[in-house]
């Protein structure tokens, strides 16, 4: 190789050579396709693959944690169906209860994970990367929401399955034993669908409003915890007080009233923590609603983004 | 040249308390704080207004379920995890580091300041909250803002103490530091007695019954033990940062 | 409680080297970063040369103590660096990719840097160093609105604020504009011809040209080469050298040239004639006279690859 001095071999002039740069004449997939990639590749991000192992401790240790109680449910099936006969079983976890009872696992899953899913594209500042293609701003929304729904939706329905697995070996015969569960389970599929998007569209609108991961972090986990702690203290407060608008307070908790919803697809009565005034029909339409609310947040977040 | 001081030089600490004070506060992360600390004092207003003077129904509604549980760890989360925060995530540890400055003294300082943010912080809130609410109530309640505000000062320090090394020992500190306020302290300790030992949740709430019995849910240490369970820990996390920070390496990679 | 400032180490000067490296090596697992490198620096500027990947910045962290060399020894003013915090009294760095504190004012930047350093008078030492480094009228304005070459010149400021025995700079030029460059580097001949010893990497070569002959080469990890780069040049003579002709009948001379046992090889191109030989010297003596032979007019003789490139080039693919 010599280095050859461009202004002295020749006239000034300028020409593009062909170094055999390929052009791309094959298909082009659309919107969908990008949309559908950035799905499953945000799907991936959450649960860590594609990234070193410590981007996998945090996902599955939650998860594995939330899980974790089912499980033991499950190992201890025998004892258990002991108890229940005996009448001495209370606290066992149901279908209907698992996720009142250890729903800030899911707390704890979102605020690590949902900051991973919005906050880099900003931090790096490589929106215009993606809103230069065929995915426009609302497929790009939509596609981390449906990631972020599906990851948590997984996460809720591994104990679900467990404690199938777990009363159909309560039972003398496990194939009818199925056929009894199995009714008893579905409604697990819709309730925990819909907890999955309500769970996922608050974090991600609230993630996605700071690009530094720590600061969404903890204004997401403030917000779960404010959220259920204060409109239950004015609604204590309240009954005292005689305020019977307090009782509607209660519909603005996030994971009370996806307690109160999932009653509903069980069609078993609210508990006593819940104001008498409202049917669990109310924490339905609020939790519908939320996830509507949340969404709309998230995609005009994204569209007034400057990218 | 200009004359270089070989001796004390007392103002290197505070220099870097300083310049951590406004690392730490952020236009919009400070209001959000001021938002956060300014929810019990608004939910000791709604109290009033519902008439409720009760000491120990305030007590186990208001502080220990928004300002112990809620205010007290985010605010020393993100400040203790933010004193070390923007340098390892940016790097500019290396200008901290390249100083002829004792480490001991850069963790000093930079605990210093987040101790300093939430102990203001939190104790603001508890105390306006207090003044709304319980020193109405008359000596009790006197007391048992003295024992608020005690236990928000025993907890911050303990707070800050741990989430300041572990911000140097991980990157994902912040979670960690959650998981641990909300996962161990919050539901675990309801299984296992055993862990208030180990919780610095405890360690508050037993010094705060060295002024008054809050009556949250029942504070399993003695004072004393509290007390001296709870300087183990700023001791121990003290050392440990600074023997991190000495053994300060940057991570690998190519060019 | 009094807070005591680590001591200065004893500096002697003409004692030792500044900078002295014996055989020193870092790897992470497998990967070897600095491969056996030796060489030691007194007074003056010396470029470190590299790719980007060849452990230039590594080989700066070892000097700056921030890494333990896997092997060897590193040493600067006679000691380790590595866990010595009172060395940085003699010791400015500038690191390439860390960002500065965005919301001090450069000056408080600088400043910050001086009482770091114990320094008693911070705010005129800042004050000078920021006039050093020629950031005067942006002094009081945030970091964070400086464009990058200032950013890099505020760098400089608080690391050279404590008037350090060594300076090492890890791609100091970046984002600099040619003003500021030559500025920069003027900068660091004063401080060399001050007996100051400055080591700065880069992979931009034209500058390095420009401040000091003195270089050393890094090339995957090793020491490539170290010296004079034009005596390295000539060191190669393995290697054939190009040179550009203009005259006034190129083809003419190419023909006569041929002839000549020190060319070995000569390309007729749009307006030029290359030719390549072997023995640079014997070249410089028959070029005139055969130009002469073949009644030709030399206009412009160039040797096309005295510059580091070609020097960087060959190193990089041997």
């Amino acid at each position: 190789m010599s280095a050859t001095n461009p202004v002295a071999a020749g006239k000034p002039s300028g020409s593009i050579y062909d170094l055999g740069y390929r052009h791309y004449e094959g298909k082009r997939r659309g919107r969908l396709f990008a949309a559908w990639s950035l799905y499953v590749d945000s799907l991936r991000g959450i649960w860590g693959f594609g990234r070193p192992m410590s981007a996998k401790a945090a996902p599955f240790i939650i998860a594995g944690l939330y899980s974790f109680f089912a499980v033991i449910q499950l190992a201890f099936s025998s004892v258990i169906s002991q108890s229940i006969k005996n009448g001495t079983a209370t606290d066992i976890f149901t279908y209907g209860n698992y996720f009142s009872r250890l729903g800030f696992f899911l707390i704890l899953f979102c605020v690590a994970q949902a900051p991973e899913v919005v906050c880099r594209d900003q931090r790096y500042q490589v929106l215009p990367l993606y809103f230069t293609r065929a995915m426009r701003r609302v497929d790009y929304a939509l596609a981390r929401l449906a990631s972020l729904s599906t990851a948590l939706f997984v996460a809720l329905m591994v104990p679900m399955v467990a404690l199938f697995v777990g009363d159909v070996l309560m039972g003398a015969d496990a194939f009818a034993a199925m056929g009894t569960e199995l009714p008893r389970a579905l409604p697990a599929i819709p309730a925990n669908l819909l907890t999955a998007l309500s769970m996922a569209s608050i974090s991600l609108a609230l993630s996605s409003y700071s690009p530094r991961r720590a600061y969404s972090a903890i204004g997401l986990l403030a917000y779960f915890l404010l959220m259920e702690a204060v409109p239950a203290i004015i609604y204590s407060v309240g009954q005292q007080a005689g305020w019977t608008w307090a009782d509607k307070l209660v519909l603005t908790t996030p994971i009370t009233s996806l307690g109160g919803a999932t009653n509903w697809f069980f069609g078993i009565p609210l508990t006593s923590e819940f104001p008498s005034t409202l049917g669990a029909d109310a924490y339905l339409v609020a939790c519908v609603a939320s996830v509507c609310l949340f969404t709309a947040v998230l995609l005009f977040r994204y569209r007034r983004i400057s990218a | 040249m200009t004359g270089v001081s070989m001796s004390a030089s007392v103002s290197v600490l505070p220099e870097i308390v300083r310049i951590t004070f406004r690392q730490l506060l952020g236009r919009r992360r400070t209001l959000l704080l001021l938002l956060l600390a300014a929810l019990p004092v608004l939910l000791a207003v709604i109290f009033r207004l519902a008439g409720e003077i009760d000491v120990h129904s305030y007590t186990r509604r208001v502080f220990d379920t928004v300002s112990m549980t809620i205010v007290l760890p985010l605010a020393a989360v993100l400040f203790g995890t933010g004193a070390f925060g923007a340098e390892t995530d940016e790097g500019t540890i290396l200008y901290l580091l390249a100083k002829p400055v004792p480490r001991w003294i850069i963790v000093a300082a930079k605990a210093l300041a987040a101790a300093m943010l939430t102990v203001a912080l939190t104790v603001a809130s508890v105390f306006l909250a207090g003044v709304v609410e319980l020193l109405p109530a008359g000596a009790d309640g006197l007391s048992a803002t003295e024992a608020q505000v005690g236990a928000m000062i025993v907890g911050s320090l303990c707070y800050v103490a741990l989430f300041v090394p572990l911000s140097l020992f991980t990157r994902r500190a912040l979670v960690i530091g959650i998981g641990y306020t909300l996962v161990w302290e919050g539901a675990l300790s309801n299984l296992l007695p055993g862990i208030a030992n180990l919780s610095i949740r405890q360690y508050a709430l037993g010094a705060a019954d060295a002024f008054f019995q809050l009556h949250t849910d029942p504070a399993r240490l003695s004072p004393m033990t509290a007390f001296t369970l709870a300087a183990v820990l700023v001791v121990a996390a003290f050392a440990l940062a600074t023997w991190r920070l000495m053994r300060f390496e940057l991570p690998g990679g190519t060019d | 409680m009094t807070v005591e400032m680590l001591p200065t180490p004893n500096v002697t000067p003409d004692a030792a080297p500044a900078i002295e490296l014996v055989g020193a090596a870092r790897w992470y697992g497998n990967v070897v970063a600095v491969n056996d490198v030796s060489f030691s620096l007194g007074a003056g500027v010396t470029g470190l040369l590299g790719p980007n990947g060849a452990g230039k910045t590594t080989l700066l962290h070892m000097l700056a103590g921030f890494l333990a060399p896997s092997a060897g020894t590193v040493q600067v003013l006679g000691r380790s660096p590595h866990r010595d915090p009172s060395l940085y009294r003699q010791i400015g760095l500038v690191p390439e990719r860390e960002s500065v504190y965005p919301f001090l004012t450069g000056f408080e930047y600088v400043r910050f840097n001086a009482r770091l350093q114990g320094m008693k008078n911070a705010d005129l030492a800042a004050r000078a160093a920021i006039a050093r480094v020629g950031l005067e009228d942006a002094a009081d304005r945030a970091i964070g609105t400086y464009s990058k070459g200032m950013r890099q010149r505020a760098k400089v400021a608080g690391a050279l604020v404590h008037d350090p025995q060594v300076l090492l700079l890890d791609e100091p030029f970046n984002g600099m504009d040619p003003r500021q460059r030559l500025a920069m580097m003027d900068l660091l001949g004063e401080m060399a011809v001050a007996g100051r010893t400055i080591l700065f990497s880069s992979h931009i070569l034209e500058e390095v040209e420009r401040i000091g002959t003195e270089i050393l080469v890094m090339v995957a990890g090793r020491l490539a080469a170290s010296g004079d780069f034009r005596a390295i040049r000539a060191l190669m003579t393995d290697r054939p050298h190009t040179i550009t002709i203009h005259s006034s009948d190129n083809r003419k001379l190419a023909t006569t040239l041929m002839a000549e046992p020190a060319v070995f090889a000569v390309a007729l191109q749009e307006r030029a004639l290359s030719v390549q030989t072997a023995h640079l010297s014997a070249f410089r003596r028959i070029i005139a006279t055969a130009s002469r032979t073949a009644g030709v007019r030399l206009i412009e003789v160039v040797p096309a690859d005295e510059s580091l490139e070609s020097v960087f080039d060959y190193l990089v693919r041997r």
